[in-house]
């Protein structure tokens, strides 16, 4: 079983990505192969420099940044969305693949859950 | 009656009157038990805890979506965990936590338990199947 999480919602307005990314923190620490892939306005999770205490929250760079240390094996990023959001290599967080489509990715996983 | 049975785990992350998860999911629940297949255990995640709640108190000509789960579940006897993360945000907790955080009242409708995502996690190992219901996503 290999799962994708996919977060196509932008950081900050719901907890909904926050809690998509502790189920795929979950899966790794209990060894079952997981992948994140942000595509729509999630991609804007990918952005380096966030300031999110002037929202009085947390920066999701923070808990992104725990990803590979639990097992995560990938965290992609859906290339046409980067380029709407005038994400590239200069403001993309480090350790970010994009890719040019997102469907071969999802066809190579069995499961695919979106975020709630 | 199907030619294969099938074990199911059910995640619910939308909230009840929020959205129509819970009732959908409740109509998926009795279908696949009237085909012949088996619900192993339901996990209610992010703002579908809420479903979990024995403070709900709609008026009494509308649908009481957890009582209505709560009763199924009973019937049935399927496990149903709600995600201790999720219910401590949102003011969900049993009496252990009521007392863990020394809260003034604890507020989780049996049979509901709570526990972490693990459950999620071997649920979606033993089952063959697991099936979502979200909400609006907004």
């Amino acid at each position: 079983m290999t799962t994708l999480i996919v977060i196509d919602q932008a950081p900050y307005g719901s907890w909904s990505g926050r809690e998509a990314l502790d189920m795929a923190f979950s899966l790794a620490a209990f060894d079952q192969p997981v992948s994140l892939l942000f595509c729509d306005a999630g991609v804007n999770w990918l952005r380096q420099g966030q300031q999110a205490t002037e929202l009085g929250q947390k920066t999701v760079e923070k808990n992104l940044a725990a990803a590979p240390m639990f097992g995560v094996e990938a965290i992609l990023a859906d290339g046409p969305a980067c380029q709407r959001y005038g994400l590239d290599d200069s403001n993309l967080l480090a350790g970010v693949t994009r890719v040019e489509a997102v469907e071969p990715i999802i066809a190579r996983h069995t499961d695919v859950l979106f975020a709630g | 009656m199907s030619s294969t049975a099938l074990s199911y785990t059910l995640v619910i992350t939308g909230a009840p009157w929020a959205s129509q998860a819970p009732q959908t999911a409740l109509e998926f629940a009795r279908a696949l038990l009237a085909a012949g297949h088996r619900l192993d255990r339901v996990f209610l995640y992010g703002d579908g805890i809420h479903l979990a709640s024995a403070l709900a108190t709609p008026p009494s000509d509308e649908p009481n979506w957890p009582r209505q789960w709560a009763e199924f579940l009973a019937a049935h006897q399927v496990p149903a965990v709600a995600c201790i993360a999720s219910t401590l945000r949102r003011g969900l907790v049993n009496e252990t936590e009521q007392a863990r955080y020394e809260l003034p009242a604890s507020n989780l409708l049996a049979p509901f338990e709570i526990a972490g995502l693990g459950e999620w996690v071997e649920g979606r190992l033993k089952t063959d199947r697991t099936v979502y219901f979200h909400g609006s996503g907004a």
